[in-house]
């Protein structure tokens, strides 16, 4: 008993701290404006200080929800909702972010996080800039403390509290929950650091060799929590809605690749500015417009303007508060861009189109393009919807002929782009260097055709792109190391070690690329040489499928925590494996869930979902090959690591030794 | 346990109902083909699809008898016509649009590495010549 008074006093502090953190968020955003108009510049220290006592209020929030949801305080209305006193402890830390009011509560808290990482690093690195971008990052915070208070408030009470909770979505309650969230959530707003760093530059006229360095690391991590959020995302697609495949083009998925595409541009664009001085009001405009579509994307999913499966909230009022503070967010940013951009120019030309530069700017101009298809075909069914009540639908057939030639040209300069210098490129030179590494391509090609008759056409121009890429990655590698054991002598091991680390920068960017060329090959082996069956089968039964032959060895009953469920027993008899699919009745829901069970080896997943039982003793049986799917999650974790590999690399930016170049002179 | 193993294969029928279900919208789903759903009405439009394709009937015509009834909404793949026109134009127009801009952009920014020199004036030219000429003697 006193522990569940503890907790119903805990929701009250945790609401309470909410409520202020909105009131000292603020002052943070408005203190450094005061302190501007007043002539006061000491009262713009007002939001360093804020940053971090916000983050604090925030947390102790959070964490009352963490309580309350732990101890199943069912008083709580969005635990009530969301929870059950049978849920696994695991799943109900999750299910904070299990449904609308939570979701939006841990973007604030990320949100908060950011900003007190921000304002900690910059009390040393950047501090006469440190209240302007905090400022930015504090009005932030209040507009989305604003929507959680005010409309979708997961403190909420409810009296008579209900004895037993409503139980999570069967659907979310698996371990992809309680990573992708957070990883998706994690790059979002993670574009809104670049972004105060932007409207601080627009607005201060900071000199853009002084910001480029910081926007740069903070796109690359918010880069890289988002690319491995949509990764985990599709692999818990993959293994959870039992459909076979990872990505369906779906309205919700594609709010997330928007800011994805054009972050990704962002990330090469910067590079450009760091090295080449050029592109920085394309850079902003850039920053601006990815974490636009980071609101975009959350309005989408939270507005519940989507027919989708993972539109489980739909409520107008929301909608039209996320919609509005979009709409003021975009004005006040593209309205001081407008006004103010201008005063970041560029400072060099371009030498020459075949240039390390030009190919960024193409490389740009396809993930711009990329992004703006997927906008316009994920916005169109909803605008024709909604002015002519015409309804069509846009779905993966429609995405995959548009962007899979995009995603080949963009191949194709992934696999050019490093061996192409700075400034101007000599013929001759590049095409003796390209020359083995595409006839391994077109060798690649040719194999894929002959091998397997009828493809695609997608089919061998993706591996032979894949393998031109490949080879041009280790040739350029083994090419510096060769060089570096010519200079120095050294051992092949130390070489190639020295060399990675020597410009973590440059092999980072490689590792990454070396990841994309891997996860090419595993879309391409899934998407075009998928085989499946969907059978009848009786207790020895045995299906073969491209080659797999699986017997089916019967059902038995299950019990499970919160879940009764029938598992269905199959072998594969050409490795002796047992897979074990599942048909679940949740507690409180009526319709029963797949859950599917996976073989996996590099080469082909076997992925068996049980269906429906048509007779006592036959159930239907969806048994799918799918070829080199491991590729995708493996390409996925050298992401990861490449990302690392480039965040590693603590030289100073530019901007400190400009500043340490200066301050002598004074 | 049975001894005797028997090899089931999946009914062709199944598999052309599949195909064809695949390029069909469940209407009343978010975002399913009607090759995916559980829905009622997927159940059954699955079930009609077999009987027409029992009954002879071609791939196109299926789809029609789907599209008369449901309008182009059912269609997962939108028409090039009507309302789905500018859909698929959208990505055309954003190429040329886009790889235009970037070409005029580069095209702006193009400077060769150095300025070639202006032609010296007149008096400069004769000041050079005097200079050789001293140098020569």
């Amino acid at each position: 008993m006193l522990a569940s008074n503890l907790s119903l006093n805990l929701v009250e502090l945790g609401h309470f701290c909410a409520y202020l953190a909105m009131m000292v968020a603020l002052l943070q955003g408005a203190a450094p404006i005061a302190a501007h108009y007043l002539r006061q510049p000491r009262l713009a220290q007002l939001s360093v200080n804020a940053s971090a006592a916000v983050f604090m209020l925030t947390t102790i929030g959070g964490l009352s929800l963490v309580h309350a949801f732990v101890t199943s305080n069912f008083s709580v209305q969005y635990v009530a909702t969301n929870s059950n006193s049978l849920l696994p402890i695991f799943y109900k830390v999750a299910a904070l972010w299990g449904g609308h009011e939570g979701s939006l509560y841990l973007w604030v808290w990320i949100l908060t996080l950011y900003t007190l990482i921000v304002g900690w690093r910059g009390r040393k690195q950047y501090p006469e800039h440190l209240p302007a971008i905090l400022a930015v990052q504090g009005w932030l915070i209040v507009g989305f403390f604003g929507l959680i208070l005010f409309l979708s408030n997961p403190f909420d009470r409810v009296f008579p509290a209900p004895p037993d909770g409503n139980d999570l979505n069967p659907l979310l309650q698996d371990p992809g929950m309680v990573f992708h969230p957070p990883m998706l959530y994690l790059g979002y707003v993670g574009f809104s650091v670049p972004f105060a760093f932007a409207m601080t530059a627009l607005i201060t006229r900071w000199r853009s060799e002084l910001w480029i360095g910081l926007i740069r690391r903070w796109a690359l991590i918010a880069w890289g929590f988002l690319t491995t959020g949509i990764i985990l995302g599709g692999w818990w697609a993959y293994y959870e809605l039992g459909w076979g495949g990872y990505w369906a083009w779906d309205p919700v998925e594609n709010a997330s690749f928007m800011p994805w595409l054009l972050g990704t541009a962002l990330v090469h664009s910067i590079t450009v500015q760091d090295h080449r001085r050029m592109l920085h009001t394309w850079n902003i405009f850039l920053v601006i417009s990815t974490f636009s579509l980071s609101l975009l994307g959350t309005f989408l999913v939270r507005s519940g303007v989507l027919s989708s499966v993972h539109a489980f909230a739909v409520d107008p009022g929301r909608g039209a508060y996320i919609l509005v503070f979009m709409t003021v967010v975009l004005a006040i940013s593209f309205g001081i861009f407008m006004v103010k951009g201008r005063y970041q120019q560029a400072e060099e030309a371009i030498t020459s189109f075949m240039s390390r530069e030009s190919l960024f700017v193409w490389n740009n101009v396809l993930f711009t393009v990329a992004c703006g298809s997927v906008l316009l075909a994920t916005l169109y069914p909803l605008a024709l919807d909604a002015l002519s009540g015409q309804k069509i639908t846009v779905a993966a057939q429609y995405f995959n002929a548009v962007m899979v030639p995009l995603f080949l040209a963009l191949m194709l300069l992934m696999a050019v782009g490093p061996l192409v210098p700075w400034r101007k490129a000599k013929l001759d030179r590049l095409r003796s260097r390209l020359l083995w590494p595409f006839g391994i391509g077109i060798a690649t090609a040719v194999a894929v055709i002959l091998f397997f008759p009828p493809v695609h056409w997608t089919g061998p121009v993706a591996a032979g792109l894949a393998l031109f890429a490949f080879s041009n990655l280790v040739i350029d590698f083994a090419r510096a190391v060769s060089q570096r054991r010519a200079q120095l002598q050294e051992p092949l091991g130390r070489a190639c070690y020295k060399t990675v680390l020597g410009n973590r920068r440059h092999y980072g960017g490689m590792t990454v690329h070396f990841g994309i060329v891997i996860i090419a090959l595993g879309l391409t082996g899934s998407g075009l040489f998928r085989s499946e069956a969907t059978v009848s089968m009786a207790p020895g039964d045995v299906v073969e499928v491209a080659g797999e032959r699986l017997r089916f060895e019967g059902v038995r009953d299950l019990q499970g925590t919160n879940y009764q469920a029938i598992q269905g027993r199959l072998t594969l008899l050409n490795s002796g494996r047992v897979l074990l699919p599942e048909r679940r009745l949740y507690m409180r829901q009526q319709a029963p869930m797949t859950e599917t069970s996976i073989d996996s080896t590099m080469a082909r997943d076997v992925y068996v979902v049980l269906a429906e039982s048509s007779d006592r003793n036959k159930w239907a049986v969806h048994v799918y090959v799918n070829p080199l799917v491991r590729f995708i999650w493996s390409g996925g974790i050298i992401i990861l690591l490449g990302i690392l590999l480039s965040l590693s690399s603590f030289r100073r930016p530019r901007a400190d030794k400009v500043a340490a170049a200066a301050r002598p002179a004074r | 346990m049975p001894v005797l193993a028997a090899q089931v294969t999946e009914d062709p029928l199944e598999r052309q109902m599949l195909e064809i279900a695949k390029d069909l919208r469940c209407t009343v789903c978010q975002n399913q083909p009607v090759s995916e759903s559980n829905a009622e009405l997927a159940q059954d439009m699955r079930s009609i699809i077999r009987e027409q394709i029992k009954a002879g009937k071609t791939r196109d015509q299926i789809m029609n008898y789907f599209v008369e009834r449901y309008g182009d909404y059912v269609l997962m793949k939108p028409r090039t016509s009507g309302a789905g026109t500018l859909i698929w134009l959208a990505p055309v127009i954003l190429v040329i649009v886009v790889g235009a801009s970037g070409f005029a952009f580069l095209r702006r920014r193009l400077r060769p590495t150095l300025p070639p020199p202006p032609p010296l004036s007149k008096q400069d030219a004769e000041r050079v010549r005097a200079a050789r000429r001293q140098g020569k003697t």
